[in-house]
């Protein structure tokens, strides 16, 4: 299973954290912190893995953001990068050329996207087309209710 | 109050922050308009500010006064409210916090929500963040909802049974029943969670592992159609259709094909299928081909099968994807030990990898190298291990330089090679050579006899281009201490002998003392070293001043080291060539009482401790014929004893058992004669005897004369050896009252059968006329039955150019001496 998902910038700043092992908050900081440094210091044609206290890291740039998980060692690596690119693609789908800006502005969505990806560290669905539909349909709970109660959402 | 800023609004502003400092002071405001906001008790914009306060978390700030309103947001009926409530709850509360079991009622009131998605929520924050606790409270409903016929909530319900599972293992067979018809899903996401709960299941339970092995053929049969099947939009990826699913029930059918033949019969088929049929261009179909290859290598799979994994993974590393090379090598690891000559089929390819610019795939392949190093290839492979040592990055030479020691000792084809490869590890990496390494080395160097005089000479070159490796630096003094002789003597067969003098010699290892690049423990090693050459080089003169002055170094241990030698050469000095004699040949077994000690004080000085094996005596046999013959009687012990001791000794050496295995040695020895290890003055080896063994003042027993002609006196002085009031320590001092030197002087003594005898070296071999000195020698008598004492000597000497020799017997030995 996976440990966690990390999404941070080429400066180091947080934009995305998933836990799915229970820990204490100075524990993940800790991790982050570690995680950024190992992976920001890596050179640009290394392989994406690394090891990491008992758990393989997989870790993937797309454009200014790197995605970074922690895996347990009967994991596949490989399948751990196409799992990356996975989410990459739903997040594309859904906001349409995604990009960094995208993804602080509306960060809630993309915890929202990734929950109906992953859950306890596991895949949940593997049909793109299904969880931008599951997505779409939550949101259109969400506006109705919202227009229905004529106030704005956060 | 004004409404609350929404939250685009504030990330924009915060982003706007040109300082660290500016960010935390708009945070801290907004904070504080928070706080008050929650504590209004305002159910309109809660949701808005707890989306705030995540994304403040985020950058890193607390957030902990949000807890409770997630849990209030939970409880709102509002399906906005719930999404950020869940996921406030996700990232603010865990299982450590008390506020989370309040979340439980509301997750069971939600898991029965008329709508699938709020339902969703709750099933998803149990399934990441759920305590045992909640689990136990909540499974019943996670069970029901495994049953439904909403795919959506279907899958979502089996992850949230995994967790519950990995929480709380007790309720795994509440879940049972609903995994009856979990594979005749059509739902892709269905079957996927399921294999997962599946996997889930087995790797916990072996009684559920073996009632799901009849699953294994619909397992087959779902890949296959997999495989089989045309293109399938939805879950194609690259061609593929759902890569993820062939990887679980792969790694499912890894589990339930282990250790079971009829199972890992009944995926041989689909497991070759797999293997050779999957287009392998993109890294999604090596993914699955990884997979297969990790299930056919750990079922019970035939011989081809195997062949066929290796060969992939041997594909593997020619290919020019980086990450697909790692996995091969990192693979071929784990199965090196089971498949060994498959993956000897690979070497020439794993041992290019080493070159790789890839650090983590360098590793890999150095690890590999070492598990492939045999005796067949180990020159070739070392070339390369050392070309890799060169040049690695210094994390790696630690570890590569072990591995290169380890493989030396166990596949060297010739001990120059042996010691070549050290020298060259010494020279190129010797900064990063573990600590106990040292030790090891010296015991490979002291027991290749044949390469003493080249080891030394290149070690000595070594050490005149390079002083600052101080493992290098250390074993060179050592061998120097120990074969100077050798190396200014110009013996070496192997390679051209060099030209050095002794005190070019002492010059190099003076400057080791004085440099300050060597670390106290090398100074040590070279301060032993110039003292040992003071018994095989002719200029004692500057050794004495270079210890003397040692006598007040700052440095403690030099110190005392120094003060003990320059007793040596002061009171003690008819005992320093027997003390500084060559090292016997050391055992090469792991726990040998040397190799203990060696650690501790960072010296190999321990012969003392020697004794699991003691080497046999080099006596000529004619000599104690001899003795044999004059004395006669068969009441007489023989003077040889070549006992092997039966039992081997602690590290603390016990003296006693070195003193039931050692016979006579006959007169002055010559080097390498076997040294004899009693003569050490207890104070250089802390932990032992404390009392001295020798002790020239009698100890309360009156001193005797044992033997009184021709000028010639024999007078014997008593010490008891404290440890063991069985043993007489007897100091024989010889003096010549007529006008001419006893030279060639020799003694010897033989005691009845229940006693043992020990004669340690004498202080010279003549005695000086007119009773000008006297020769010393000590012997240690066990006398474990307290007979009465009785000792027959023998004397030879040449007086005024004639050789004399006499008989004696000693019978008047003092009581004390032997009761």
């Amino acid at each position: 299973m996976m440990h966690f998902l990390l999404l941070f910038s080429r400066q180091g700043k947080l934009r995305l954290q998933k836990w799915f092992l229970p820990l204490p908050e100075r524990e993940r900081k800790k991790i982050v912190k570690d995680m950024t440094t190992m992976v920001l210091a890596r050179k640009p044609r290394t392989c994406n893995f690394m090891h990491w206290k008992d758990l393989k890291i997989v870790y993937k740039r797309y454009a200014s953001l790197y995605f970074c998980c922690g895996l347990e060692n009967q994991d596949n690596e490989l399948l751990a990068l196409e799992i990356l690119h996975r989410y990459v693609e739903l997040l594309d789908k859904y906001f349409g050329n995604v990009c960094e800006l995208d993804i602080i502005f509306n960060f809630e969505k993309a915890y929202f996207i990734l929950d109906e990806f992953l859950m306890g560290g596991e895949i949940q669905e593997t049909s793109k087309q299904s969880i931008a539909k599951s997505v779409e349909a939550s949101d259109m709970l969400q506006e109705t209710m919202e227009e229905y109660m004529s106030k704005p959402a956060f | 109050m004004p409404a609350p800023i929404r939250l685009r609004e504030l990330i924009r502003t915060i982003r706007t922050a040109r300082t660290q400092a500016e960010e935390r002071e708009m945070i801290q405001k907004e904070c504080a308009a928070i706080r008050s906001s929650f504590r209004e008790e305002d159910n309109t914009y809660r949701c808005r500010n707890v989306a705030k306060l995540l994304y403040m978390h985020m950058l890193g700030y607390p957030a902990h006064f949000g807890q409770l309103e997630c849990l209030k947001l939970i409880a709102s009926q509002k399906f906005t409210d719930k999404r950020i409530g869940y996921l406030g709850a996700m990232l603010l509360l865990d299982e450590r916090q008390d506020v989370h079991l309040l979340m439980t009622n509301c997750i069971k009131n939600d898991l029965n929500h008329s709508t699938q998605y709020v339902q969703g929520l709750a099933l998803c924050t149990l399934g990441c963040m759920g305590s045992s606790e909640m689990c136990r409270d909540l499974a019943g409903e996670v069970e029901k909802l495994l049953k439904t016929s909403n795919s959506y909530l279907r899958k979502k319900a089996a992850l949230c049974a995994v967790h519950v599972i990995r929480k709380v293992p007790e309720l795994m067979e509440m879940f049972l029943p609903a995994t009856k018809n979990l594979l005749s899903e059509k739902n892709h996401g269905v079957l996927h969670t399921s294999v997962v709960l599946l996997t889930e299941m087995c790797e916990r339970s072996p009684d559920m592992l073996s009632h799901f092995r009849k699953l294994v053929p619909q397992l087959v049969r779902i890949l296959k159609n997999l495989i089989m099947s045309g293109y399938s939009p939805e879950h194609d990826v690259s061609g593929i259709s759902d890569p993820f699913l062939q990887v679980r029930i792969l790694r499912l059918l890894r589990i339930l094909g282990k250790g079971d033949d009829d199972s890992s019969e009944a995926m041989n088929d689909i497991l070759a299928q797999v293997a050779t049929n999957t287009e392998t261009s993109k890294n999604v179909g090596n993914a699955i081909l990884y997979e297969t290859v990790l299930t056919i290598m750990d079922i019970k799979s035939e011989s081809g099968l195997r062949v066929l994994a290796i060969n992939i993974l041997g594909r593997f590393l020619l290919n020019n994807d980086k990450n697909i090379r790692y996995v091969a090598l990192t693979s071929l690891l784990k199965t090196v030990q089971t498949d060994h000559n498959a993956v000897q089929r690979h070497r020439s390819t794993i041992v290019d990898c080493l070159k790789d610019l890839d650090v983590s795939i360098k590793r890999r392949a150095m690890e590999l190298s070492f598990a492939l190093v045999n005796g067949n290839n180990i020159r070739g492979m070392m070339k390369e291990l050392l070309y890799f040592l060169d040049s690695c990055d210094p994390d790696f030479k630690a570890d590569c330089a072990s591995g290169i020691f380890l493989a030396a000792e166990k596949y060297a084809p010739s001990k120059r090679w042996h010691i070549d490869t050290i020298m060259r590890v010494l020279t190129t990496a010797g900064s990063y050579v573990r600590d106990d390494s040292v030790p090891n080395l010296i015991q490979l160097i002291t027991n290749s006899v044949e390469m003493h005089a080249y080891t030394v000479q290149r070690l000595y070159k070594a050490l005149l281009d390079d002083i600052s490796q101080q493992p290098l630096v250390q074993v060179a003094s050592w061998c120097i201490g120990e074969y100077g002789d050798l190396l200014v003597s110009g013996q070496c067969e192997e390679e051209e002998p060099i030209q050095v003098s002794e005190d070019e010699v002492l010059d190099v290892l003076e400057g080791l003392l004085v440099s300050n690049l060597s670390t106290p423990v090398t100074r040590g090693y070279s301060l032993t070293a110039i003292m040992k050459l003071s018994t095989r080089f002719s200029s004692v003169n500057r050794i004495k001043k270079v210890v003397s002055i040692y006598g007040s170094s700052i440095d403690v241990e030099l110190q005392q080291r120094a003060v003990e030698y320059n007793a040596l050469f002061k009171k003690y000095d008819h005992m320093r060539p027997a003390l500084l004699e060559r090292m016997p040949i050391m055992e090469k077994t792991a726990t040998n009482g040397p190799s203990e000690i060696v650690q501790t004080n960072g010296e190999t000085e321990s012969t003392i401790l020697d004794t699991k094996h003691l080497p046999s005596i080099t006596q000529p046999a004619s000599q104690a014929n001899d003795l044999l013959d004059l004395l006669g009687g068969n009441d007489v012990v023989p003077v040889i004893q070549t006992t092997v001791p039966t039992k081997p000794a602690s590290a603390g050496g016990e003296l006693l058992d070195l003193l039931g295995d050692l016979s006579l040695t006959g007169g002055p020895t010559p080097t390498p004669a076997p040294s004899v290890p009693m003569s050490q003055p207890p104070f250089l080896l802390d932990g032992l005897s404390s009392q001295p063994l020798f002790n020239d003042i009698a100890a309360g027993i009156p001193p005797m004369t044992a033997y009184n002609k021709n000028g010639l006196k024999i007078e014997f002085t008593f010490e008891r050896a404290n440890p063991n009031p069985n043993i007489a320590v007897i100091t024989i001092h010889a003096t010549n009252s007529t006008e001419a030197d006893m030279t060639d002087f020799v003694f010897q003594a033989a005691v009845p059968k229940t006693f043992q005898l020990q004669l340690l070296s004498p202080s010279s071999n003549v005695v000086p006329a007119v009773n000008q000195g006297s020769v010393t020698q000590v012997i240690r008598v066990l006398n474990p039955q307290k007979q009465q004492l009785r000792m027959r000597i023998k004397l030879t000497y040449t007086h005024k150019g004639s050789p004399v020799q006499d008989l004696a017997e000693v019978n008047n030995f003092p009581p004390q001496s032997w009761q």
